[in-house]
């Protein structure tokens, strides 16, 4: 392991609650203060947009976009029946909503092992692998959740320009 | 075995990365093999290293090279993983490597050097050299590059 992800798996194990968002059997852990709120994805005003978003929730007086992603954080063009909740993500400078099948708060922080450097592809937003029953699950943050959803979109822009 | 013999041959491991391609790594660097391993997905991971596994409390990737040297995802005929040791640094890291039969013990020696083979064109970026037995060429894996995450800047 490089020294920048050491010292960011070391920053990860400093938060002892994690929210588990589960999209397509995948699950992803986010740390539980960067969970803003949890809505029903009945609320998504559909023709408030931005680009690669499939809507908006208001809340608090502002809109917040909603991106659906697949369980390996493609963007799916259409929300699929299974996915009920939406989950508003907020670190404080990043703000947007995650379409996701379920949502559970863990009750005990999991132990976060290192992503083999084998397996980090680049700009991979998985900052540790955290053994949950009989799975893995994948531990980022919502800045690296939305650094993922600025590289899609820059990606369909250039494929948009060709 | 003659004693000069010993100085300039050495035994290995000869691995069948499917029913095509065999590799092979030194014989203190093949130290456990796994048969029906539980494999866990782990998302957007290359997809020549889409799983990983537990062993003795460690996380390991899963390499499975034949999918490399096909240059698609793999078929999953595998049953064996085979867990190998190598140096990173001051330290001795583990790795696995998914195996479609079980390893067979060679001796190899200089006198065996050969080029890589030809085809697939991409062995050149798994392996340090290579030997030839009987008429195949076999390269000698390079463990802490395939495992430090050399594969990724291909």
């Amino acid at each position: 392991m490089n020294g920048p992800s050491r010292i960011a798996l070391a920053a990860l194990r400093q938060n002892r609650a994690f929210a588990k968002l589960i999209m397509d059997g995948c699950t992803w852990l986010l740390p539980h203060t960067e969970i803003g709120s949890l809505e029903s994805t009945l609320d998504i005003d559909h023709e408030v947009q931005v680009p690669h978003s499939i809507g908006a929730i208001a809340l608090g007086g502002e809109w917040w976009s909603v991106y659906c992603l697949s369980g390996e954080l493609q963007p799916l063009p259409q929300i699929p029946n299974s996915r009920r909740t939406c989950a508003l993500l907020d670190n404080g400078i990043d703000r947007f909503g995650l379409v996701c099948d379920q949502v559970e708060m863990l009750t005990e922080a999991p132990r976060l092992l290192a992503l083999p450097a084998c397996m980090g592809l680049p700009d991979s937003p998985i900052q540790a692998l955290a053994l949950l029953d009989d799975r893995l699950g994948c531990v980022t943050t919502a800045e690296h959740l939305a650094a993922r959803l600025a590289t899609l979109a820059a990606l369909a822009e250039n494929n948009d320009e060709r | 075995m003659s004693a000069d013999n010993s100085k300039e041959s050495a035994a290995a491991w000869m691995l069948a990365l499917d029913d095509q391609h065999r590799a092979v790594v030194g014989e203190r660097e093949l130290i456990h093999l796994v048969e029906r391993p539980t494999l866990l997905e782990v998302p957007l991971s290359p997809y020549y290293c889409r799983q990983a596994m537990l062993w003795n409390d460690l996380l390991l990737p899963a390499l499975d090279l034949a999918a490399w040297l096909h240059g698609q995802v793999g078929n999953g005929h595998q049953k064996l993983t085979g867990i190998v040791a190598y140096q990173s640094g001051q330290n001795v890291s583990y790795g696995a490597l998914l195996l479609a039969d079980i390893p067979e013990r060679v001796q190899i020696s200089d006198s065996q050097a050969c080029p890589l083979p030809e085809y697939p064109s991409n062995w050149d970026q798994l392996a340090i050299s290579c030997f030839r037995q009987g008429e195949k060429p076999i390269p000698i894996l390079d463990l802490p590059y395939l495992f430090g995450g050399g594969l990724l800047l291909h």
